[in-house]
């Protein structure tokens, strides 16, 4: 009976990161280092069923079963960016808490930069405006005839 | 063009933007997460089904479209789903085979569900819900459509209706 339960078990296969992004390209890690890097890792990680919290963060089931498989995966020897692409692989970038620079993507990183860069031009532009002063008026009259006259009459006095 | 007119311009294209990523993101579910398994080979598993022990192999549900429902005992909208499945699959269960996948739960919790609301294909448990992890499930119920070659070509997350189910088996018998 104990062999059955044991033979069963041992046919239970689940998807393994291997399958999906090839053996370990790090060293297995144990202890204080192993707590570590799975922190850090799952800090990295979105939890799929939380609003805006780490896998690292949320004490939903669900996170901790995928922050489990990082302590695993780590462990193994997979190298952080394996496991992150692991994760991208079957839920897409939604599962990457800092986004790649690519694609749409791309433009959280850019826009920001380009927001700032605008803000600065505008606001030497306008610091540069102020230090000259006034503009002066373009079209002013050379010389009223009135004036000339009351000019005339005041040097005459 | 004077400075002020450049930066009213900039100003009303900057505005515009983003009232068109707003109107396009609000128009979305955020509970719906697109799924790159899209078009790939359906991840590996074999898992043990409750009740009669037997694994099975997600292999073996090559050579017809398959459904794959991930629920748990504990999922709300996953009582109003079940039926329909358990429908569909005694109707089309000669042409499309399904499979249900529980995760985050027990063994003893499972038989009682469908011991009181019936079953007609098996359940398989995922104890340590890697098969769900490997299929980017975001929360339950979510179903995958595959086709007969074991390749993903849909996905639904919510409680099905038959007409989404078929909608989607559809897909997957082309």
């Amino acid at each position: 009976m104990i062999f059955l339960f044991v033979l069963s078990l041992l046919q239970v296969q689940v998807p393994d990161a291997q399958q999906f992004v090839g053996p370990p390209k790090g060293v297995p890690i144990s202890g204080a280092m192993l707590d570590q890097r799975t922190n850090e890792t799952a800090s990295l990680l979105r939890c799929p069923v939380c609003q805006g919290l780490s896998v690292a963060d949320s004490p939903s089931t669900m996170a901790q079963d995928m922050k489990h498989q990082v302590r695993e995966l780590l462990a193994r020897g997979y190298s952080q960016e394996q496991i992150l692409a692991y994760f991208e692989r079957s839920y897409g970038q939604f599962v990457l808490l800092k986004p790649k620079f690519q694609g749409v993507a791309a433009l959280v990183w850019l826009l920001p930069v380009a927001a700032l860069i605008f803000g600065a031009i505008v606001v030497v532009s306008k610091a540069k405006q102020l230090e000259r002063g006034p503009e002066p008026v373009a079209d002013a009259p050379v010389e009223d005839p009135y004036l000339a006259r009351v000019r005339e009459l005041v040097e005459k006095s | 063009m004077t400075m002020n007119r450049i930066v009213l311009i900039s100003g009303i294209v900057i505005a515009a933007a983003l009232v068109v990523v707003l109107f396009v993101g609000l128009g979305k579910d955020p509970s719906i997460i697109d799924s790159p398994l899209i078009g790939k080979p359906a991840p590996g598993f074999a898992l043990k089904a409750v009740g009669t022990g037997e694994t099975i192999d997600v292999a073996r549900l090559r050579g017809k479209p398959a459904v794959i429902n991930f629920w748990a005992t504990w999922c709300g909208p996953c009582y109003q789903e079940h039926p329909v499945l358990v429908q569909n699959a005694r109707v089309l269960g000669s042409e499309v085979q399904f499979v249900g996948v529980v995760f985050n739960d027990t063994e003893q919790k499972i038989q009682a569900f469908l011991a009181d609301r019936g079953s007609a294909y098996p359940t398989l448990l995922d104890e340590s819900g890697k098969t769900a992890i490997a299929y980017g499930v975001g929360g339950v119920p979510e179903t995958f459509f595959l086709d007969k070659n074991g390749k993903i070509v849909a996905k639904y997350a919510g409680p099905l209706t038959t007409e989404e189910l078929q909608a989607n088996l559809r897909k997957a018998m082309q």
